[in-house]
């Protein structure tokens, strides 16, 4: 059975739409590969525990925490950060245009799980009441705004969404 | 940490048990990672081996078989949540595990498999499956045998042991007159409980005909407190018997749980409240 042992291991993951194929380390952590690796520092180490939501990103269109995803099992997943939000033209997307507008951050630590939480109800739910709101954010932590300015912009981004 | 652990990626349960059974302690089982990564960071866990059975199609799924529900271990809380069979045939289920915490970001990848086999005594819904006299089947040396999760969960630190591998969970659907529901206490920062309970409650007219109560995070593992609630029966749910069952189920909390979550002669008080508590709510939803 040592054949099936790797000391390194390949994968092939389409992030923000571009294909990386890279030969990583057994042990390597996904926030580690985005951060370190491929500098996407938009993607926030926080508590490292999966409490705090700061490090989250997008894994085949549901949302995870990157310091507990282990790198390696993630073959050829489909992967969005915080970076891969904004629209082809560099201008800001529906969700975090709301956000700006209502003024949904302080410090904006927590943003990696508050968007793309928000993108993922979005994407499956059509008319998400308040508690939907509550259980999709209920993996983030913000320690400046109180929550009230995010459920405020989440409000803000179903309305837009709806007349579109 | 070793500086270089290595990294197995099994594609058959065959292949799965074959590199177990090869490998000595430092190699651990990952799936979603949700149980093991938070350790694995802060150096509590140091494996050398990676063994990643994501890629095992026997492990995924959630079918009915012959009138049982069969739940692979590799599902995640998230489908849990939103299967339709679990939500129609063993809904209690799909309550506890919306109650889990950590977010959709835990539910996306947590498995239930992983909840099981790691007998975390703050876990949400070990509880649950107790009372819902769930079996699940084992993978050891190429033979899978069925046995009651009840009669595995008897050292929470050795968990299945290193040479077995959980295959999947099997249940019974909950007759469609019962009432069940899941309390959690939840006081402190981030997802835990203090306490918790599980209960079916069947009744016959007014009374109380069938009860199953396991509670939750007060102690190593779960507690059925099923036997020491058996004086319900027969009885018509009341203000006395209410005091009673709370009364009865903090008794049976021998060893009680004294850490971040509160000090054990609360968190054995609060078992008899959370007990009385998902009582009352699953005779509620008798029906």
């Amino acid at each position: 059975m040592e054949d099936m042992l790797e000391d390194t291991v390949l994968v092939n993951l389409r992030i923000n739409g571009n294909l990386h194929e890279l030969e990583i380390p057994a042990h390597r952590s996904l926030l580690d590969l985005l951060r370190d690796d491929l500098k996407l520092t938009g993607t926030h180490m926080g508590c490292m525990t999966g409490h705090c939501g700061a490090c989250t990103v997008s894994i085949d269109g549901r949302v995870a925490k990157s310091c507990i995803t282990l790198a390696a099992t993630l073959g050829r997943a489909k992967i969005t950060t915080i970076e891969g939000l904004m629209r082809d033209d560099g201008t800001l997307s529906t969700i975090q245009q709301a956000f700006w507008d209502n003024a949904g951050f302080q410090c904006a630590f927590c943003a990696p799980g508050m968007l793309l939480c928000t993108a993922e109800l979005l994407a499956t739910n059509s008319d998400p009441n308040d508690a939907d709101i509550d259980t999709a954010l209920a993996g983030n932590l913000c320690r400046c705004t109180g929550y009230q300015s995010i459920r405020r912009a989440v409000k803000a981004a179903i309305a837009k969404t709806k007349e579109a | 940490m070793s500086l270089h652990p290595s990294f197995a990626r099994p594609r058959t349960l065959d292949q799965a048990t074959e590199v177990i059974s090869s490998l000595s302690s430092g190699a651990i089982i990952i799936a979603g990672g949700q149980e093991l990564m938070p350790s694995i960071n802060y150096g509590v866990l140091m494996p050398q081996v990676y063994i990643d059975i994501g890629q095992i199609d026997a492990l995924k799924g959630i079918t009915e078989v012959d009138g049982s529900i069969h739940i692979g271990a590799l599902t995640v809380h998230r489908d849990i949540q939103d299967n339709k069979i679990i939500r129609s045939k063993v809904p209690l289920l799909a309550c506890a595990a919306a109650k889990i915490g950590g977010g959709w970001q835990v539910h996306n990848r947590g498995t239930i498999g992983g909840n099981i086999v790691s007998m975390h005594p703050l876990y949400d819904i070990l509880p649950s499956l107790i009372a819902l006299s769930a079996e699940v089947e084992i993978i050891k040396d190429g033979q899978i045998r069925r046995v009651a999760l009840s009669d595995i969960m008897v050292d929470a630190t050795q968990g299945l042991g290193s040479d077995s591998l959980l295959v999947r969970v099997v249940l019974k659907s909950t007759s469609p007159g019962a009432g069940w529901a899941y309390e959690k206490l939840k006081i402190t920062a981030g997802g835990y409980g203090s306490a918790n309970a599980a209960a079916i409650i069947t009744l016959d007219g007014k009374k109380i005909a069938g009860l199953r109560a396991v509670v939750g995070a007060v102690t190593e593992l779960p507690l059925d407190v099923s036997d020491a609630l058996s004086g319900c029966r027969g009885q018509v749910w009341s203000d006395r018997l209410s005091e009673e069952v709370e009364a009865k189920a903090s008794a049976a909390v021998k060893v009680p749980l004294s850490d971040h979550q509160g000090d054990g002669d609360w968190r054995k008080a609060m078992a008899g409240v959370m007990a009385r508590r998902a009582i009352e709510a699953a005779i509620r939803r008798v029906g």
